[in-house]
């Protein structure tokens, strides 16, 4: 099974679609998934999906705005799809029923 | 997040100088993530810093930066010394006596198998794991640094000591650019460096040729993968 950050990277990969590219995938994880994201964890964790068969990664054509630099481009694969749906499933299966009250000191 | 980071200004210089730490692929994918954002250039330089840091500690995960370093850099530099200063001291004999055929037969000789040996064991060193190159020049220099440290002054110049520090150099560029021998030329240069231990009398035969395992690992490449 995948970890909590490669779910993560997966699924934002997928929301992106076919804009899922280094920088835009950082973007989503901070804003949406709430958390830090450093750039040595970013294309440390794409290297190891990839190695896994979960996502494929291209180089696209440089772009201006990037300084005529070329973009880091990643796609879902079939597998890593299942592999996304599996942890989540797991996660709500595992959620199910279980009430999280607030824990000491959280704000009311 | 889209607002493009101008490609001048110290910040970003020191961004670009990290990012040398990164293979150019990698640097050109970072380095554009990077303009694209609006981070400031410490948090750019730590990113690029993490991310090379992380890349240094995977490849440390394979034997291969363990093998060249400690299992070849450091002990063929200590044989390599040996072979500097037998080599110099021939050609010191040799000035002082310009006629004698013999010693100049003796320098030539130990010069060449020099420089055939440490262009090797350089080779190997950028062949088998180009990038902890770092790792093992640093694995090659305790022992010089050791020495001249130790015995400063004694008779024998930083020179004399360090002159396999050329070839050596010279192979691990000619490795770390992926150069592919041709097994007849592989074959070679383990044949001539065995005669090192033998013409320069340093080391201990079976000390040195247990160092001849990059050769043989150029040899066993070079059969699997033709030039």
């Amino acid at each position: 099974m995948i970890g909590e950050f490669e779910f993560l990277i997966l699924s934002a990969a997928a929301h992106l679609g076919e804009d899922a590219y280094g920088a835009a995938m950082r973007e989503v994880i901070e804003t949406s998934g709430g958390r830090k994201c450093s750039l040595g964890a970013l294309y440390t964790t794409l290297d190891r999906l990839e190695a896994k068969g979960l996502i494929v990664t291209r180089m696209s054509t440089p772009t201006q705005e990037r300084g005529g630099r070329a973009k880091r481009m990643v796609r879902v694969t079939g597998k890593g799809a299942r592999a996304a749906r599996e942890f989540y499933e797991a996660v709500v299966r595992i959620s199910r029923e279980t009430a999280w009250g607030r824990a000491p000191g959280d704000p009311v | 997040m889209k607002r493009q980071r101008g490609d001048s200004g110290a910040g970003w210089r020191c961004i670009e100088t990290a990012a040398g730490l990164l293979t150019p692929v990698e640097r050109e994918i970072v380095l554009g993530d990077l303009a694209e954002t609006d981070r400031s250039a410490l948090r750019g330089v730590m990113d690029v810093l993490g991310l090379a840091a992380r890349r240094q500690i995977a490849l440390w995960k394979s034997w291969r930066p363990w093998a060249v370093s400690l299992g070849l850099a450091l002990p063929a530099s200590l044989f390599l010394m040996g072979c500097s200063v037998a080599s110099s001291g021939a050609v010191g004999r040799l000035l002082e006596e310009p006629g004698q055929s013999h010693l100049l037969w003796l320098s030539v000789s130990r010069i060449f198998l020099l420089i055939c040996w440490a262009w090797m064991a350089g080779f190997g060193v950028g062949a088998v794991s180009p990038r902890t190159w770092w790792a093992s020049l640093l694995g090659c220099c305790a022992p010089c640094l050791d020495c001249l440290s130790k015995w400063p002054g004694h008779g024998i110049s930083e020179l004399q000591l360090l002159i396999f520090l050329v070839p050596g150099l010279w192979g691990l560029w000619r490795g770390r650019q992926h150069l592919r021998l041709s097994p007849g030329w592989a074959f070679f240069l383990v044949t001539i460096a065995m005669l090192a231990p033998i013409t320069s009398g340093r080391g201990g035969l079976m000390y040195s040729c247990s160092l001849l395992w990059p050769g043989w690992y150029l040899v066993a490449t070079a059969i699997r993968k033709p030039a």
